[in-house]
């Protein structure tokens, strides 16, 4: 009997490097632990993300992304954010024309947050894992 | 509201003496015996015609980039094509100052690969009436032609035209059709694109879709060459060519709240790849999203160009 191996997921995210990534350095720095399969790309501002870059990083093999940025309001470039919501709820629902709105999400993480970053990217990482060991 | 009714000639006749000066130009259809196409007309107005059976393409895209050094344009277009130009003027891609945008009744049109047939987008078309631009020309019961203007640009066109303005009568407007969401999966799109070539014809052809700096030139996107082979090297075989849902599928983002559904894309396609399902399907289904309907006014602002602060509460996980 051979046994199945376990599929690990990966995930590319998109992190602010005010907000998000700094919150996932503090994570690193507290020695918090979070899978390592999430695969964190610095951008200026979550609004750098252009929506093509999600549906390349899907399309060329990534299991799930997910983009995060300050809160709404606590943007270092007053309102980037506030683009990228629009852009990023449209890009869902575009997802969900295509049946695959589970693979993108949208996190707002602030620099102090990095407890909440952990539980964030663990819990996507958790059910995109669950789907595609199911499968 | 008042518009007054005119003729072929009268109408004619007042284009005519527009033209007579050098720097004016007029932007509509010719008909060539049995072709009908655009041109742009100079001093006369030879062969013109209000109705153009027949779709090529998206007229607003000859307009992309047009800064009009002293010329004065009267269009004389579809309403996809003035929606069209609509969104090319809030792109900031045409100087709207000195053109005079009249959006004709259209009952719909049929491809030039298929005559005869209604055109998918034809067949689903959001906004068929006259009623965009700075005037418009609509049908009434009996097909007569009626000049309506709607900006004040369109009532000094319309005062060129002689006559009395009248109350217009009622036209007979057709029926509103679902909102029906689109919804596919990527498996039957990748099924459709399968005799997609990667000619990006329908990036040529889209009105819309107008950057100079195209994502898809260069190696980033869409690899050749060297870049290729690292890429089967680091990935795995490769279908060829590559690339093409991520082509279409970024595409149709980025055009997604400017897409005005005229379907020039598809008739652009030398594969015969039902383009309009998707990018249609799409684009309404984003548009909808921010109560946006693409060329409908000039004033509407294009939503990723702006956003409210209390919005989307459900757009965060």
């Amino acid at each position: 009997m051979t046994e199945e191996k376990e599929k690990n997921p990966e995930i590319v995210g998109f992190a602010c490097s005010f907000c998000t990534f700094k919150a996932s350095e503090m994570a690193g720095s507290l020695r918090m632990k979070y899978p390592d399969g999430i695969k964190l790309i610095q951008v200026p501002c979550s609004s750098r993300v252009d929506p093509a870059f999600v549906i390349k990083a899907i399309l060329d093999g990534a299991d799930g992304a997910f983009v995060a940025g300050c809160h709404p309001g606590d943007c270092h470039f007053i309102k980037g954010n506030y683009f990228t919501r629009r852009k990023i709820a449209a890009l869902k629902e575009m997802f969900d024309a295509f049946s695959m709105k589970d693979k993108l999400r949208l996190f707002w993480v602030s620099a102090a947050e990095a407890r909440r970053f952990v539980e964030k990217v663990t819990a996507m990482y958790g059910d995109i894992k669950e789907k595609k060991n199911a499968g | 509201m008042l518009g007054k009714m005119i003729g072929k000639v009268a109408l004619e006749r007042t284009l005519g003496k527009f033209l007579e000066d050098d720097s004016h130009l007029v932007l509509g259809f010719e008909e060539k015996g049995k072709e009908v196409g655009h041109r742009i007309f100079k001093n006369d107005l030879k062969g013109f015609t209000l109705v153009n059976p027949f779709f090529s393409a998206n007229g607003a895209l000859y307009l992309r980039r047009l800064f009009s050094k002293g010329a004065e344009i009267i269009l004389m277009l579809r309403p996809c094509e003035i929606r069209a130009y609509h969104e090319l003027v809030k792109l900031n891609q045409i100087e709207a100052e000195k053109i005079v945008a009249v959006s004709i009744d259209c009952a719909g049109a049929s491809s030039l690969k298929d005559p005869g047939k209604p055109r998918t987008a034809c067949q689903s078309c959001r906004e068929k009436r006259g009623v965009i631009g700075d005037a418009g020309i609509r049908f009434d019961a009996k097909g007569v032609p009626w000049l309506l203007p709607y900006t004040e640009k369109g009532e000094e066109f319309t005062r060129l035209i002689e006559g009395e303005a009248e109350e217009i009568p009622p036209f007979p407007d057709k029926e509103e059709r679902g909102t029906e969401k689109f919804s596919t999966n990527m498996e039957a799109f990748s099924e459709e694109l399968a005799h997609c070539i990667m000619c990006r014809n329908c990036k040529a052809m889209c009105p819309v879709c107008y950057c100079i700096d195209c994502v898809f030139n260069g190696d980033e996107y869409l690899p050749k060459g060297d870049a290729l082979l690292n890429k089967v090297f680091r990935s795995g075989s490769l279908e060829m060519p590559q690339g093409k849902e991520l082509f279409h599928m970024i595409r149709m983002f980025h055009v997604s709240q400017v897409c005005v559904g005229c379907g020039a894309c598809e008739e652009a396609c030398p594969q015969g790849i039902p383009l309009t399902k998707y990018f249609k399907g799409v684009s309404e289904r984003l548009q909808s999203m921010f109560s946006y309907m693409s060329g409908r006014s000039l004033e509407e602002e294009i939503p990723y160009l702006s956003f409210q602060e209390d919005e989307l509460k459900d757009a965060e996980d």
